[in-house]
């Protein structure tokens, strides 16, 4: 396990070194920032005190360096628009889309997986046949369009939601959060749902499946014949079983969820990094786009991490092999 | 004796797309308290379906049809409602699988499955239940069960997997056990022990037993009464000595006669149905077939096979610091060396994990040993060597899953010809037509799909592509081990024709020592990875030297009349 551990992690600082050196370069190429910060009609005099202040004037590989080595003490730089560490400036969005993307991921799984284990269960009963239509409406539907949908329905014929905004928060260890006031559980509702709905479609379509194929095998047949009750069965021996494929799907919705949930935080104003980095695009807030990137890079790479683990500790014959 | 299943007009339909199966259709029989009745059948006649009725575990598609009836102790438990169900089974009414690699959870401790399996009827606290898993484990005769209980199935061997699911099926004494094929999957010296264990846990806790095999040996040495089950009916029933002493029904004599332990070695085994057996090998082929001769055909030479997981790099690197443990080499052959004359059939035997399959595929170039050489007519084998492609071909165990479902049966044997230019494109109808007369298969199927046919038509096809490279060495891997003993009287026969006519070359792996006596000219015992003795097969079969070929031929179920 140790040796694993030491050469997945190994593993991950080559991935992270790579990831840095391509959103580097990729970011310089998209354009100067310097077009966007400065006035046209400044001095070339004041033109040229700003690219040497934000260190533009140097070589793009000496640029690197410096990012790199700045990088490794944890400072991320200055936004050029905000005018604000970068630290800071995500620090202060991420609760934001952390709460969204964690509650969105455990909705779509605490409803999507028991769901598909019913539809793997009874694949002939209307409820199922309806589940398992219903899921396929749920991923073929695109996001923006059910969130518009959401908005027009709850916001504005009944008025019941709000259309957009965090609410009122209450923090946590100095971090605000939404889910800790009834207000902000108001306004948290229609955004988790329009970003879970996809999730919670895959994740009942693949625990659908996998029960299905688990409850042909002999292990659930020798179940039955020592006359253990179904709830038993589906509880320990199909969960079990399934959890697998579900624990991967799981992670990487986790991770894709917190980086891109920029669709949903977009159309319901939800001031989290997926709006943040979008304008720092628009703006080509260069320190912005790269230490955000870098940020979903180590994401990724924890949370694939955890997945690995979380393998072993759910089938007991993987452990021997990952020695 | 009283007794206590009485089983009448027993009809069990299933509804498929092509129509209903009638999958058992009308059977009666009765088990009497304390006795072990033997079903015996090939595939396909309802035996397991049996077995699943009585304890009401049908697939959703199947129905016991009413007019049955099962009546356990007086009860007619046909018709009850699923709760009902439920709580005989386990309880009254129990269940060991074939397969003890499939039957326990994989991510689930025995000592769960154990609980699970005691709370399913009745409440038990933690504790309670862990001694009774201990007592339980301890009835099956597993060492140190204090510890084993808090293992995974998957650190156990096969034989101690059923064991556990056998003493999951007594947890609650119940009145009958249904064993569907229990030591079909193991080991003969295995089989041996289990077999002698059940009829004393039956003995000792006074249930009764319905033992269902295709196996006559291992149904003769545990039953008291038999019955013989045939496309959903039963032929015959009564004492083992009646039913398998005098067969009155041809279908029994069929199956007996189908028996390599009961014909003389060499010769054609009688076939037990009306399916077209003996090929028609064509007078050109037989022509092309090399003359035998002495000598080392195939020479094995001091070869060694260790198996060593992939490590790494980095592996490699905590290795030496100490921080990961070292990995462990499975060595699966060590030292072997054996010759394969021209025309030559020798058998290799051995138990599973003894390394006779690896060393089959050394021998074919599947793997390169780790240390010694194998030339087969002169030349070394090599890795991934394309002539050799050719020269050395396999048939593998299982024909359902050695031809590519999605290629037709023509394609499937062309292949390899077209690959290695031993036809054209032109010819290779005619080319395939030839080899597929040849195991007696028509050509007029040819255009057809593997999953149109029954195993032994299977292994003919595998055997048509192998015959169809001319080889100079074929390799079969237990090749009829997962055939019914009909089909695998054919297959024996027709390798039996071919080797007469085409004079081939074969290395026949097997855990089956009749098979083997029947096909073999000589036999190469393996065990542990190591070649423990090697003899012509009479001398090996009256007189073994060695104390574990001893061990393995006193294991062998014989039929006990």
């Amino acid at each position: 396990m140790t040796s694993f551990v030491f050469k997945r992690l190994s593993q991950a600082v080559i991935v992270l070194i790579v990831m840095s050196i391509l959103v580097f370069t990729g970011v310089y190429v998209i354009g100067n920032p310097v077009d966007v910060l400065i006035s046209p009609d400044a001095t070339q005099a004041i033109r040229e005190q700003v690219i040497a202040e934000y260190g533009l004037d140097q070589p793009l590989w000496k640029q690197y360096l410096d990012f790199v080595g700045s990088m490794s003490t944890g400072d991320f730089g200055r936004s050029f628009v905000f005018n604000m560490p970068v630290g800071e400036l995500i620090s202060q969005r991420l609760p934001a889309t952390l709460e969204l993307a964690v509650i969105a991921v455990l909705l779509a799984s605490l409803i999507g997986v028991p769901l598909g284990i019913y539809a793997g269960y009874r694949p002939n009963s209307l409820a199922s046949r309806i589940i398992m239509a219903g899921s396929i409406l749920g991923f073929s539907v695109p996001t923006f369009w059910i969130g518009l949908m959401l908005i027009m329905l709850f916001a504005v014929q009944f008025g019941v939601l709000p259309a957009g905004g965090r609410g009122q928060t209450a923090s946590l260890f100095g971090i605000p959060f939404s889910f800790l006031t009834l207000d902000g559980w108001k306004h948290l509702l229609l955004p988790v749902l329009n970003l879970s709905l996809f999730k919670m479609s895959m994740m009942c379509r693949l625990a659908a499946a996998g029960t299905r194929e688990v409850m042909t095998t002999d292990a659930i047949k020798f179940a039955r014949a020592a006359g253990i009750p179904e709830r038993t069965i589906l509880r320990k021996h199909v969960l079990k079983l399934i959890s697998i494929p579900l624990v991967t799907v799981f992670g990487l919705e986790l991770g894709s969820t917190l980086a891109f949930a920029l669709v949903t935080e977009t159309i319901f104003n939800w001031p989290g990094l997926g709006k943040l980095i979008i304008d720092s695009i628009a703006s080509l807030d260069r320190p912005v786009m790269v230490a955000y990137l870098m940020m979903v890079s180590v994401l990724f790479v924890v949370i694939n991490l955890s997945v690995d683990l979380a393998y072993a500790a759910l089938d007991p014959r993987l452990r021997l092999k990952g020695r | 004796m009283t007794e206590l299943l009485k089983v009448e007009n027993l009809r069990t339909y299933f509804e498929t797309e092509r129509g209903t199966v009638k999958s058992v259709d009308g059977i009666s029989f009765e088990v009497r308290k304390g006795e072990i009745f033997g079903l015996v059948g090939e595939s396909g006649s309802g035996k397991s379906i049996t077995g699943f009725s009585l304890i009401g575990l049908l697939d959703a598609n199947g129905k016991v049809q009413p007019g049955s009836s099962i009546k356990l102790a007086g009860r007619e438990i046909v018709g009850l409602p699923d709760q009902e169900l439920r709580r005989i089974r386990g309880r009254e009414i129990a269940m060991v699988f074939q397969d003890p690699m499939m039957t326990l959870n994989p991510v689930l401790k025995i000592v769960d499955q154990i609980a699970m399996a005691i709370r399913a009827h009745e409440k038990a606290s933690d504790q309670e239940v862990r001694r009774r898993a201990v007592e339980a484990l301890a009835r099956v005769r597993i060492v140190e069960p204090e510890k084993k209980i808090d293992q995974y199935p998957h650190q156990f061997s096969g034989g101690m997997r059923q064991r556990v699911a056998i003493a999951i099926a007594l947890l609650h004494k119940p009145k009958l056990v249904i064993a569907d094929e229990p030591t079909t999957a193991l080991d003969v010296s295995v089989q041996a022990d289990i077999l002698k264990e059940m009829k004393a846990l039956v003995a000792e806790l006074g249930v009764s037993m319905i033992w269902i095999s295709h196996d006559l040996a291992t149904v003769s040495q545990i039953s008291q009464r038999i019955a013989v089950m045939r496309r959903g009916e039963i032929v015959e029933t009564g004492t083992v000595a009646e039913v398998l002493g005098q067969p009155q029904h041809p279908y029994t004599q069929g199956l007996l006669d189908a028996l390599p332990s009961r014909a003389r070695p060499g010769e054609l085994l009688a076939s037990a149905t009306t399916e077209s057996s003996g090929p028609i090998v064509l007078d050109d082929l037989a022509k092309t077939a090399p003359k035998a001769a002495d000598g080392a055909f195939v020479q094995v030479d001091d070869v060694d096979m260790v198996f060593e997981r992939a490590v790494g790099r980095v592996g490699r690197f905590t290795q030496k610091f100490g921080i990961g443990q070292p990995s462990h080499a499975v060595h699966a052959v060590k030292g072997a060396k054996l010759t394969i004359a021209q025309g030559e059939v020798l058998g290799l035997v051995g138990e599973s994990g003894s390394g006779k399959s690896t060393l089959g595929r050394i021998i074919c170039g599947i793997y390169t040993p780790t240390a010694g050489n194998v030339t087969v007519g002169g030349r070394k084998v090599r890795e991934g060597q394309r002539k050799l492609g050719t020269g050395v071909q396999m048939i593998f165990q299982d024909p359902y899953a050695s031809l590519d479902p999605r290629r037709t049966i023509f394609q499937s044997v062309a292949d390899g010809p077209l690959a290695h230019g031993l036809t054209t494109r032109r010819d290779a109808r005619a080319y395939v037509n030839r080899w597929l007369k040849a195991v007696a298969f028509d050509p007029a199927l040819a255009d057809r799909y593997p999953h149109q046919f029954s195993g032994g038509q299977r292994q003919r096809i595998a055997i048509a592509r192998a015959l169809a490279m001319q080889p100079e060495l074929i390799v079969c891997d237990e090749p009829v081990a997962s055939l019914d003993v009909s089909i695998q009287a054919q297959v024996i026969n027709l390798l039996i024709e071919l080797r007469r006519t085409l004079n081939l070359t074969l290395l026949f792996i097997s855990h089956d020592l009749s098979v083997v006596r029947h096909l073999c000219d000589r036999v190469v015992v393996m065990h542990h990875g190591k070649i423990v003795e090697e003899a012509n097969v009479a001398q090996l079969f009256e007189a073994p030297q060695q104390p574990y070929t001893k061990m393995l031929l006193d294991a062998v179920p014989k039929l006990a009349v």
